[in-house]
């Protein structure tokens, strides 16, 4: 909200400057986002009266203006505006005067005439982009006078960023009301009574009091159709960056932003029948003040005349009764809606109006009648005509009730950590308008004003207290907590763990949106739920992600479109199978490609394979110490072959693999290898055992065997360990070769052996027979054959 | 019998052998050609063994002179070929530094060039230093449901703050964290006081423009016990911004806010660290940077997860981690920390 110092001092002026006035705001919670002065810097511009206006004789554009400076001379200026005019009071730059951005006024010649000064338009001055024409002074203004004087120009605006608990503070009277509150001043009370002389009447219904409990309307007949807002009115409203209409509408805007009453004026002859605000029906219609038709819902309270919806309540009005320059009897209405009933009904037409914004947050139901009057005073003072009794329909019992509260100075230290002064604090609260019973000299009983919608609560009471008082001077402590010994856990590997062995290995952490699109929901992980969000930002984020891998991949896409073909990313973070809690799950995933080093001198380039990435996984499954299976399987996103599931016990708890050479192509990327697994199942640590070691050397054996080409290594290891040979204590697999001296369909193993007893040093006898032991499996179970 | 003559000759002898034997020694140029010197004049059949043979031929008073002569010039050559013998170490040694010198200046091999992101950078530094302080790290579900999210943060249904949240919906219930808050609340349904906790996490917000992606971080704190204070509030976040920001003197103001979940709630400001209060374009000429939000826990807060305000009170605070992160790093554009290219990520 804007608001001009001038106004808001003829409520509460207290002797600060204008700059500390707002730090002071800011500072007790009425947050000033900008103050400065209405226009910017310019001098030597006066008031001034075009006496003679002629056309220039070698331009048809340009005028010979004659004016009148109140200075005994008149000046010769020409001037190319369009609305010039003999009897105009202008804004008159003389010889000399310095324009905003430092521009200087010199006699001139235009076109072979002689010209002393400018005549100004509102742009040349900075007041508004308006380059139409030059500015129309009032009539009245004098001659010679100070345009910065004349029209206020040097006071500020001060533009304030309102919380939603302070909707009482949207008007000049709430701000001064704050304004007094700080500085111990006493708000001026102004009372209104507008003289009743007309006779006409007119009735309204209320159905639906819980939305509506009190609704205000007066006639008013006999309106000045030549009537003009007054300079004064028309400035403040300016100002307060409102737009000007007729003088009727600019009354009732000006109500709004004096007191905070949203208020409204219907063309009286327009009105079919009486008035009855109630709730819409589904599906009516109704065209708005901004020529916008919407289509009514039921949960929408509206008022309406005998034939159809007149206005949305407390939002905006109906362009068909709305009141024009033309208009000669009119109906003022002035309501109480609940702010339940109005919040978020401009939101779901997408309408915003000062009105709904003050309604939504709460209006002072106490300030009906008063704004009523208020308006009614302003409106016989300008447009003259008739006002008639105000008729007034209200539920009482629908109106907001306010509790007491009760509060102690104990409590308020109890939450504060420090005391306040009762005397202060009784003190602040009269000044706040709060009905204040003292029990004794620390507990009081609190009646909180219709105004303030916000105050409920003791805390709130304490609020009101501390921010008055000042929270720079609130004392600094430190928190005086039990010690607790924090739940670290040997047993847990953390994710700082996981990301750290992953940037150790060369991945760079990434962070990308939680929502994807479509097409990469059904490329990647088609099979899993749809969990589509109702108001995306665009299509494109419109799914809730259940891998890490399509924001991977748009990575690596990202990179490689800038020119970086290497990649190594990983990501952590949730993904989702569905709304609910355990429905979302921790992941983190890496994807790898290109080379596998950055360009160097020590070695040879090569390009990333399958068992790049798996050296990444297996190296973060040993964090924990436990046992995982990589089993040959099938995913949508992978390439068949070079695809496995991972899994702890019989639970699959992640996938690695090749990209699918599909989707490859769809997505226009090269070759690149993922991962992903599930965190929290590769979060358990084992905790190490120790078993003693054996004191007799261990013996090593090798041997190569050749078997079929489907036949997978871990098969043969495991088969191996089955035979459980009481020596053997590890089977390490050295060597894997298909090709040359092979047959086709075959691959040659070579697999080392290593024997130790924790009792003797084994003999080449008993290793002979055990190696044997393993040959004779291989070979009868794979039928392999030993290589020599 | 020798003669006087004889001795003559032989110690001229000795000595001519003497000399020999230098210049073998300073001849050979390697351990082998040393070796040989050696086993010539050393050796079971070398020279000077010989001529101590001879000895026992002497006369029995003429024996221990010429035996003496004869060892000492052993002794002699010993130490010539021992002296040479490290010479030619020498020599070797330096020509082997000189063989296997590198240019120290050529990188390593098979570097690794990985890093964290600064938002997760900014995240663990925040966390540490609030879990050195004895809070713990909780987290939340991102997908939340409406009570969560905003009625048992006493946001009901109708409260304008909804509409300043820009939620994104599933459906009537259920929508994605607007904030970090609803941690809050799990935290408390879990655990009985005393809590000390924070939780960062993700966020969303339905808003995408130059100053806002609809996804960002926060990270919520929450203290509750018997007895805590709004002064306590302002120590504890004055200690973590100075701490945070790595500098004693920091400027920290605390100005009325509003939040529907505290009361009294509080914005906290730190002098300008770009421009040092002077006034720039990050401060927006007010020399005063908005880092936080905080209060003390409104007591319907509490009350939704059936703690007694009466016996209870609660601090709460939470704060933008890309905010942070910008003001560290430097960063002037918000969405680079969710563009992840590479040329932004690895000046982290």
């Amino acid at each position: 909200m804007n608001i001009s110092t001038s106004w808001l001092r003829e409520w509460s002026d207290p002797k600060v400057s204008d700059i500390d006035l707002a730090e002071k705001l800011t500072m007790s919670g009425l947050e000033v986002d900008k103050i400065g002065p209405v226009a910017p810097d310019f001098e030597g511009i006066v008031v001034g009266e075009v006496v003679s206006c002629e056309k220039h004789p070698n331009a048809d554009k340009l005028s010979l203006c004659t004016v009148d400076i109140g200075k005994g001379s008149n000046l010769q200026i020409i001037c190319g505006a369009p609305n010039v005019h003999k009897g105009l009071k202008v804004a008159v730059a003389t010889v000399g005067a310095v324009l905003p951005n430092n521009f200087k006024i010199k006699r001139a010649k235009l076109r072979g005439v002689e010209s002393v000064g400018m005549i100004c338009s509102e742009s040349e001055i900075g007041l508004s982009d308006e380059h139409e024409g030059i500015m129309e002074l009032d009539s009245s203004a004098p001659l010679g006078e100070n345009l910065r004087n004349f029209l206020d120009l040097d006071e500020n605006i001060i533009e304030l960023d309102l919380t939603p608990n302070r909707g009482d503070c949207f008007s000049v009277l709430g701000v001064a009301r704050e304004v007094c509150a700080i500085y111990d001043l006493v708000l001026p009370k102004r009372e209104y009574r507008a003289k009743v002389t007309g006779k006409r009447t007119f009735s309204s219904t209320i159905s639906s009091p819980k939305a509506c409990p009190k609704y205000l309307t007066r006639v008013i007949e006999g309106i000045d159709t030549a009537a003009k807002t007054p300079q004064w009115m028309a400035q403040r409203l300016l100002r307060a960056s409102q737009q000007l209409h007729s003088p009727v509408v600019d009354i009732t805007n000006y109500v709004l932003l004096e007191l905070g009453q949203p208020m409204h004026a219907f063309d009286l002859n327009k009105i079919n029948g009486d008035i009855n605000v109630r709730m819409a029906k589904n599906g009516e219609k109704i065209e708005l003040l901004n020529e916008q038709t919407v289509t009514l819902r039921d949960d929408t309270l509206v008022i309406s005349d005998q034939h159809s919806a007149i206005a949305i309540a407390g939002v905006m009005g109906g362009i068909a009764t709305a009141t024009h320059d033309d208009s000669t009897e009119i109906l003022l209405e002035s309501a109480f809606f609940d702010p339940i009933a109005i919040s978020g009904v401009a939101r779901s037409y997408s309408l915003h109006t000062e009105s709904s914004l003050r309604f939504e947050r709460g209006v002072d139901y106490e300030l009906t009648h008063r704004a009523m009057e208020r308006a009614t005073e302003l409106v016989l003072e300008i447009c003259g005509g008739k006002a008639s009794e105000i008729n007034q329909c209200v539920d009482t019992s629908s109106l907001p009730t306010i509790e007491q509260i009760n509060i102690t100075s104990e409590k308020i230290s109890r939450v504060l950590g420090f005391e306040l002064d009762p005397a202060w604090i009784e003190s602040k609260f009269k000044s706040l308008h709060f009905d204040t019973i003292s029990h004794g000299n620390s507990s009081w009983t609190i009646d909180p004003p219709s105004f303030r919608f916000d105050v409920r609560l003791q805390a709130d009471l304490i609020e009101e207290l501390v921010r008055l008082y000042g929270y720079d001077k609130v004392p600094v402590h430190s928190l005086s907590s039990s010690v607790n010994i924090s739940s670290a856990k040997q047993t847990q590997i953390t994710s700082h763990d996981i990301s750290h062995s992953l940037v150790n290995r060369g991945y760079q952490e990434v962070i990308t949106y939680s929502f994807i699109s479509n097409e990469y929901h059904d490329l990647i992980d088609p099979n899993s739920e749809k969990i589509t969000l109702k108001n995306p930002i665009s299509d494109d984020m419109s799914i809730m992600r259940s891998s890490l891998w399509p924001g991977l991949l748009q990575t690596v896409q990202t990179n490689q479109r800038r020119g970086h073909t290497n990649a190594r990313f990983f990501e952590s973070g949730l993904c989702f199978r569905g709304v609910s809690v355990d429905q979302q799950e921790q992941k983190i995933a890496g994807v790898i490609c290109g080379q596998r080093y950055d360009l160097q001198w020590g070695s040879t380039e090569r390009n990333v394979d399958f068992f790049d990435v798996k050296s990444d996984v297996e190296s973060l499954l040993n964090l924990s110490a436990q046992s995982y299976r990589f089993g040959a399987a099938e995913h949508p996103a992978l390439q068949v072959g070079q695809t496995a599931s991972i899994s702890k016990q019989d639970k699959i708890i992640g996938w690695m693999g090749a990209l699918s050479p599909v989707i490859q192509k769809k997505l226009s990327l090269p070759s690149v290898f993922l991962f992903e697994l599930i965190q929290s199942d590769i979060q358990d640590k084992e905790i190490s055992t120790f078993k003693p070691f054996s004191a007799y050397q261990a013996s090593h054996r090798d041997i190569a065997v050749v078997v079929g080409k489907d036949v997978k290594a871990d098969q043969l290891i495991n088969s191996i360990n089955s035979l459980k040979q009481n020596c053997l204590i590890d089977v390490k697999l050295f060597d894997v070769y298909e090709g040359e001296h092979i047959e086709k369909n075959k691959k040659s193993i070579a697999l080392n052996l290593i024997y130790q007893s924790s009792e003797i040093t084994l003999t080449d006898e008993q290793l002979n027979q055990q190696v044997g032991e393993v040959v004779a499996h291989l070979v009868s179970k794979f039928s392999a054959k030993l290589r020599e | 019998m020798w003669s006087l003559k004889q001795n003559l000759i032989a110690v001229i002898l000795i000595n001519k052998l003497l000399n020999e034997a230098q210049k073998a020694v300073s001849k050979a140029d390697d351990l082998k050609d040393l070796d040989g010197v050696r086993v010539h004049y050393l050796g079971k059949k070398g020279e000077l063994t010989a001529l101590l043979k001879g000895v026992s031929k002497l006369p029995k008073e003429d024996r221990p002179v010429m035996g003496d002569a004869i060892n000492q010039a052993k002794v002699d050559i010993q130490k010539l070929i021992e002296n040479r013998k490290d010479e030619l170490e020498d020599i070797a040694l330096k020509k082997r530094l000189l063989d296997e010198q590198v240019d120290v200046t050529l990188p390593g091999r098979d570097v690794e060039n990985g890093g964290l992101h600064p938002i997760t950078q900014t995240l663990n530094h925040i966390e540490s230093i609030f879990t050195k302080g004895g809070f713990e790290v909780e987290l939340g579900p991102e997908i939340e449901d409406d009570f969560h999210n905003f009625s048992a943060l006493n946001i009901p249904e109708y409260h304008p703050a909804r509409a300043m949240h820009d939620t994104f919906y599933f459906d009537d219930w259920h929508v994605l964290r607007t904030h970090t808050s609803p941690v809050q609340i799990r935290t408390l349904e879990k655990q009985k006081p005393p809590v000390k906790m924070i939780a960062p996490g993700r966020v969303y917000r339905c808003d995408s423009d130059i100053t806002h992606t609809p996804m960002f971080h926060q990270v919520e704190g929450l203290v509750v016990d018997k007895e805590v204070t709004f002064a306590q509030l302002k120590g504890l976040l004055v200690d973590f911004l100075r701490t945070y920001f790595e500098k004693e003197d920091l400027k920290v103001r605390f100005r009325p806010s509003y939040f529907p979940f505290t009361e009294p709630s509080a914005e906290a400001d730190i002098g300008c660290v770009i421009c040092e209060g002077e006034g720039c374009r990050v401060c927006k000429k007010t020399g005063w940077l908005e880092v936080l939000g905080c209060g003390v826990v409104n007591p319907n807060v509490l009350k939704a997860v059936d703690l007694d305000p009466e016996e209870y009170s609660g601090l709460a605070f939470g704060m933008g981690v890309e905010r942070l992160a910008m003001l560290r790093y430097g960063v002037n554009d918000l969405r680079l920390f969710f563009e992840n290219d590479i040329r932004f990520l690895n000046q982290f």
